[in-house]
């Protein structure tokens, strides 16, 4: 049932049976075969031994009286063992004293293999058994017999004893086989079962299946219940884990939704009060140039210089709101992704850099390395570009010599970092932290001008781009600045 | 071709088959390579009977101290019989070689060998032998059949002997199956004139 007999442990198990039991019954054999070779053989030697003894013990007259054909007469009884191929009785000085052979074909033993104190000796050789034995009469030895035996009974019944061993071994297997393929249904029957469920638990996803129940109390039964256990903690889990992190979604959902609220809010309301503040500045500038013309003869100079202070923190003031507007649309505004060519991008922000007032005349090194091409939006890239070099040109500024680099590596994550150099006055790293704040400034505005916007605008551009900003420097020894931009745009 | 044992014990592990008696006949003789005498078989024969034969527990013929082999009349073994025996024991007993003139010298012998010498008077000593349990051999003719126990004759190549069991018999001796196969004729019933 249920296939147990395709699975590999099955298989495996009644290959295992029955390679242990073939094991066990081929050792078995070949100890019992090994027995029965030794005592037989031990017993062919005694029976021929006992032949000897009654022979030579019947041979003793002959010898002493000089009788060969009474000898020969002893030793045609021989005739009645057919195992018995030939026998001689043999003087003390070795000669043939009468001879027995089964056939003519055979020769009869030669008794050199009696040693000088040796009573009975034997040897194996040739399909043969050759015992040669002292005859012995009143203590005193009259001659020796010899007989020789092959070993047909021996080998016929070795051969019958192979036969059966084979006969039993085959049986045995059969048996093993068979025993094997019913037991292993007991053991096989539930881990089947289990495998099955485990396979539709991991294909299908489905916790809900169970392993029919055993009553077994061995580790099958602990294990079907064990996995039955597992699948409904698994099922417990995966319920609360879907509630949960359905309730996370519809928690993230409603915090997304109040952010971006609160978020449009403030950027409406920073907005509105950004432009709302330029009607008030723009009368103020305005007036106070009216009253510059109009006043122009009844005003001191101190008067004057008031009236420039007024204009100029108004005009700086409407700078930084415009800054300010441009950050927020920054922040706002939608993304375009394309391929952007940094070699192009770079020169023509460097020129709209050069080009502004406050450069000529001044020597600037300007040196850009070969650039690859980025996905972004090209508009903003742009942006991030003159913000980083028209910083390189103001901060070289007291340089006679100023110097601009532009490079850019490529790892091997498709990762881009780009970066600009300089030798300008640089910066001290342990205020870096705040390089990229909004109106984060390292210098008075005496010394470089600036609303301390531009840093900031390009580390919202290149976070857009998924991308990061960092900086290193040294105190008047140059900055450099670095934005990396990930391998494919991805907002 | 001897084992080194049998050069060790000398003559006695010799004498024993027929080529011994050569052997040891060369020794006397000098001449290793002569054919055996006659006498020197008979006289392995002689010695070799008492082994073959039983004798009653008591009463023996003999004093009891020794295993008489007697010659009676003149010897025809000469040094072959003595030196056969050296050494020897039968029965227990160390057999020795007595040569006699008389049948009623028989005291200590188990064997007495009649000489053909005695031929005239055959019928007188083993009249006189009955009842004193020796074996008596000898190789007169019709020695059997007159009453006597073991004779020596020759079929021309070999040296054989006839039995006559029941004089044996009568004389309470036992003589072994084994001898009695090996025997050219064995008297059953002795009657005259043929076994």
């Amino acid at each position: 049932m249920i296939g147990a007999n395709n699975s590999s442990i099955a298989r495996t198990l009644i290959g295992l049976n029955t390679l242990v039991s073939g094991a066990a019954l081929v050792i078995a054999c070949i100890a019992f075969g090994t027995y029965d070779r030794t005592t037989s053989r031990a017993g062919a030697v005694r029976t021929l031994s006992v032949q000897a003894q009654i022979v030579g013990a019947n041979s003793v007259s002959a010898l002493v009286f000089n009788d060969p054909d009474t000898a020969g007469v002893t030793l045609s009884a021989l005739n009645a063992a057919p195992s018995i191929v030939s026998a001689g009785i043999y003087s003390n000085d070795g000669h043939l004293f009468a001879g027995y052979q089964r056939d003519d074909t055979i020769e009869t033993p030669r008794p050199r293999l009696m040693s000088s104190d040796a009573t009975e000796v034997h040897r194996f050789e040739n399909e043969r058994i050759t015992l040669v034995r002292r005859i012995v009469f009143q203590g005193r030895p009259v001659g020796s017999v010899a007989i020789q035996s092959d070993l047909q009974e021996l080998n016929a019944r070795q051969a019958q004893y192979v036969g059966m061993i084979a006969t039993v071994l085959v049986a045995s297997l059969i048996a093993a086989m068979l025993m094997s393929w019913l037991s292993q249904r007991a053991i096989l029957t539930p881990i089947v079962q289990l495998a099955g469920v485990a396979r539709a638990v991991s294909n299908g996803k489905d916790y809900s299946v169970r392993v029919p129940a055993t009553t077994r109390g061995d580790e099958i039964g602990t294990l079907t219940h064990a996995f039955n256990d597992m699948l409904t903690q698994i099922q417990e889990r995966d319920t609360s884990l879907h509630e949960a992190q359905h309730a996370l979604e519809t928690r993230v959902r409603d915090r997304t939704a109040e952010l971006e609220s609160v978020n449009k809010e403030l950027e409406a309301f920073s907005y509105s009060v950004s432009h709302d503040l330029r009607a008030p500045l723009r009368h103020i500038a305005g007036f106070a140039g009216l009253l510059q013309d109009q006043a122009k003869a009844t005003l001191d100079e101190q008067g004057h210089a008031h009236l420039r202070k007024i204009a100029q923190a108004a005009k700086r003031m409407g700078q930084l709101i415009d800054d300010l507007l441009a950050f927020s649309r920054i922040g706002r505004g939608h993304l375009t992704s394309r391929t952007v060519h940094l070699q192009d991008l770079v020169r023509e922000a460097w020129l709209e850099v050069t080009s502004e007032q406050g450069v000529a005349g001044r020597v600037i090194e300007w040196q850009v390395a070969e650039l690859p091409d980025v996905t972004g939006d090209p508009a903003m890239l742009r942006l991030v570009m003159v913000n980083l070099l028209s910083n390189a040109v103001k901060y070289t500024g007291p340089r006679p010599k100023a110097r601009v680099e532009v490079g850019a590596t490529r790892d091997v994550h498709g990762e881009t970092v780009v970066f600009v150099r300089d030798n300008g006055v640089g910066f001290d790293m342990q205020y870096a932290h705040k390089l990229f704040g909004v109106f984060q400034r390292l210098h008075s505005s005496d010394d470089f001008e600036g609303t301390g916007i531009g840093l900031a605008n390009v580390r919202r551009i290149v976070h857009r781009h998924g991308g990061r900003v960092w900086a290193e420097a040294e105190t008047d020894r140059g900055a450099t600045f670095y934005f990396s931009l990930p391998a494919k745009e991805h907002g | 071709m001897l084992h080194p044992s049998a050069v060790r014990k000398g003559v006695t592990l010799r004498h024993l088959t027929l080529t011994a008696a050569f052997v040891l006949l060369g020794a006397v003789l000098h001449a290793q390579q002569a054919p055996p005498r006659d006498y020197d078989v008979k006289a392995a024969y002689l010695f070799n009977f008492g082994r073959f034969t039983t004798w009653p527990a008591a009463g023996a013929g003999g004093d009891g101290a020794v295993f008489g082999v007697c010659v009676l009349g003149r010897d025809p073994f000469g040094a072959a019989l003595d030196a056969m025996v050296t050494g020897e024991m039968i029965d227990g007993k160390r057999v020795t070689v007595r040569r006699i003139a008389r049948a009623q010298d028989t005291d200590s012998c188990r064997i007495v060998f009649v000489s053909a010498s005695e031929d005239t008077q055959l019928t007188q000593i083993l009249q006189s032998l009955v009842g004193s349990r020796i074996l008596t051999v000898s190789d007169l003719p019709q020695f059997v059949e007159r009453g006597g126990m073991i004779q020596f004759v020759s079929d021309g190549k070999k040296i054989r002997f006839t039995v006559n069991v029941p004089a044996a018999t009568q004389a309470g001796l036992t003589l072994s199956s084994e001898l009695l196969r090996v025997a050219a004729a064995v008297r059953a019933n002795p009657k005259p004139g043929g076994a």
